[in-house]
């Protein structure tokens, strides 16, 4: 049944909204009857608070990006000191000048991969410890649409460092790119960032569960993710452990197949598929990981709200 | 229904002294005695913090994976370049990774226990204006996360032994150069990690990452995983100014006679200023010890400066958000 749109009482002296006043749209204003008919959203109400979710929570990650100067500073320095370190270790093995690409390529993308595990997969625990996570769950939104702004938001900021890292170090230590397929380059790259954005957002739904642990089990995969990825050489060398990688990584696979376009006149290692397959791999891995992470954020959600979790702070 | 007692036993310290007037020795303190005290609850309270967030066996294997993954890494590149055939080189960087995570932990240990104490539990003021000796507090906390960086280096240099065929023989170590330099080295980690946590006394939100930015610009310039040589001169001489440089030096010297030196060597500063191929085992011990006194030292008055500064700016009970 529906009921009849009435404007609400307005106090006296008040200008009458209209549809060109400031405010008037599907959030804030829409005259009914009731608070009842007010929670029934139409579907475009709930579409465009989901969008404006997104941005709203990509924000404060794209305005950072500038407004927060040190952060520049250390998020590009962070990267480049370790990729330095990586660099000199082969120039001090006397290696082919391609390896010394192979880590540059590898610094750039741990910016990403940091970003996924730091704000990505911790930030629900992030959020639960500075009490914002109630808020968010009581806020008329999907969940899913913070999720998503905070990839787009963290993908956006973590393009510049890669960027900067990348043209930083090719520049200081004299990294000479070979491309012949930029197309498939390109979409490898998205295609990677894609799957580990979803990875990410499965582990953030993972997180949402967690206390402390989720702190320390954030460092836990720095490293070992960075030596089973292949970061500094060619994630074949690992034999097994790399192929094992490969299949459930983003950053291993992402990162082989970008090896092999991108230093296409290298000899590269046998044993790992070939980019076009590997592009087929990342494609399925980002419906995998949506999905996964959707019903993942549902279910511990649910438990989470059960036993409490949700609004306990310094576990 | 039980009543509580008026007082309570645990309380009794408390009360007046026995003769009724009032003892000014407890406004004083007992001087070492409660550093001591002060020291060790710290140390037992930082431990728990770091070790009681999960069982045994995932706590051993967080500790340990961070190192042995740093070290895997190094020596997969070696291997994929030199084939295994440098195993003197594999020595090199498992013990220069190892002793690393020694580094990782303590400069972070003490930052860390500033930024977390202050910004996500909010007890820095609580801790601050207790009787305790709020250094010996920040030291004590620290030392917790330096033990959970020493299980990591053990670890990581057994499998290297083990498993990663690092020539090693107990037989060969130069144990009073190992106590020396150790004894040296972890008091040099700690005047660093003062030093960063001091700095994170003044800093905002930022601050998590400052420890991991400075340690990963020391293990540049260190010769932690490389030799010198391959740096340009002016960073070799900033190299040659860090005591962690002569401290992984000595600890190499002392675990492995004969190896490869990551100061000396040709095309390095140190061969072309002294005209020798490495420093021995008394010009390490003596630099260490310049070295590690002057960064002491600097850390403490940076320390207490910083301490002044943050009572004067009511940096200590602020948080940003972080």
């Amino acid at each position: 049944m529906s009921l009849p749109a009435r404007e609400p009482a307005r106090p006296p002296g008040a200008a009458r909204r209209t549809n060109a006043a400031p405010g008037r749209n599907a959030f804030v204003y829409r005259p009914t009857a009731s608070p009842q008919e007010a929670a029934i959203w139409t579907q475009r109400q709930v579409a465009l608070t989901n969008l404006r979710t997104v941005a709203g929570r990509a924000y404060p990650r794209v305005t950072g990006l500038l407004r927060e100067k040190s952060w520049i500073f250390f998020e590009i320095l962070l990267p480049f000191l370790s990729t330095s370190a990586f660099v000199f270790v082969y120039r001090a093995l006397e290696a082919p000048p391609q390896y010394i690409g192979f880590v540059v390529l590898g610094g750039a993308m741990t910016a990403f991969w940091l970003n996924v595990i730091w704000m990505m997969a911790q930030q629900l625990w992030w959020e639960k410890s500075q009490g914002n996570l109630e808020l968010y769950f009581a806020a008329p939104m999907n969940i899913m649409a913070v999720l998503f702004g905070m990839a787009f938001g963290g993908f956006v900021m973590s393009s510049s460092r890669a960027a900067a890292v990348l043209v930083i170090a090719t520049t200081v230590y004299g990294v000479t790119f070979a491309i012949d397929q930029w197309a498939l380059l390109i979409g490898v790259f998205l295609l990677t960032l894609a799957a580990l954005y979803g990875l990410g957002m499965v582990l953030a739904s993972l997180f949402l569960m967690w206390g402390r642990e989720a702190w320390h089990l954030t460092q836990l995969l720095v490293e070992p993710v960075y030596f089973v990825s292949g970061l500094n050489f060619p994630v074949g060398r690992l034999g097994v452990l790399g192929s094992i990688a490969i299949s459930i990584l983003p950053l291993a696979v992402g990162l082989d197949a970008m090896r092999q376009l991108a230093f296409a006149d290298a000899a590269y290692p046998i044993g790992t598929p070939s980019p076009a397959v590997e592009a087929l791999i990342l494609v399925a891995m980002t419906v995998v990981f949506l999905v996964l992470a959707r019903w993942t954020l549902v279910t511990l959600e649910r438990r989470a709200r059960q036993e409490g979790r949700l609004s306990v702070r310094w576990q | 229904m039980t009543t509580e007692p008026a007082i309570r036993p645990d309380a009794a310290g408390l009360a007046s002294p026995e003769w009724g007037g009032f003892d000014m020795a407890r406004t004083r303190g007992r001087g070492w005695p409660d550093v001591r005290r002060s020291f060790t609850t710290a140390v037992r309270l930082g431990w728990q913090m770091e070790a009681n967030w999960t069982d045994p066996v995932l706590f051993f294997i967080y500790s340990v994976a961070k190192p042995l993954a740093s070290a895997l890494i190094l020596v997969v590149m070696l291997d994929v370049i030199s084939g295994g055939a440098k195993p003197e080189y594999r020595a090199f960087v498992v013990v220069g990774s190892a002793l690393w995570s020694f580094v990782l932990s303590g400069v972070s240990g003490l930052a860390w226990m500033i930024l977390d104490d202050r910004e996500r539990y909010r007890m820095l003021k609580y801790i601050y204006v207790s009787p305790s000796d709020f250094l010996a507090v920040v030291f004590g906390r620290g030392v917790a996360r330096i033990g959970v960086g020493a299980m990591g280096a053990a670890i990581t240099l057994a499998i290297g032994v083990v498993f990663l065929n690092v020539p090693f023989d107990v037989s060969r170590i130069d144990w009073p150069i190992l106590v020396t330099v150790m004894t040296l080295g972890v008091g040099s980690i700690l005047a660093i990690a003062l030093l960063l946590a001091a700095i994170c006394m003044q800093t905002r939100q930022e601050s998590w990452s400052y420890p991991e930015a400075a340690a990963g610009a020391l293990f540049l310039v260190s010769g932690v995983v490389f030799p010198l040589s391959v740096l340009p001169l002016p960073v070799q001489a900033l190299g040659l100014l860090t005591p962690l440089t002569w401290w992984v030096e000595g600890v190499r010297l002392a675990l492995f006679p004969g190896g490869l030196t990551a100061i000396g060597g040709p095309g390095s500063l140190f061969t072309e200023l002294t005209g020798t191929a490495g420093p021995g085992a008394a010009m390490i011990v003596l630099v260490l010890l310049a070295t590690g006194a002057m960064a002491t030292l600097g850390a403490l008055a940076v320390f207490r400066a910083s301490d002044r500064r943050a009572k004067d700016r009511g940096l200590l009970d602020q948080t940003t958000g972080s």
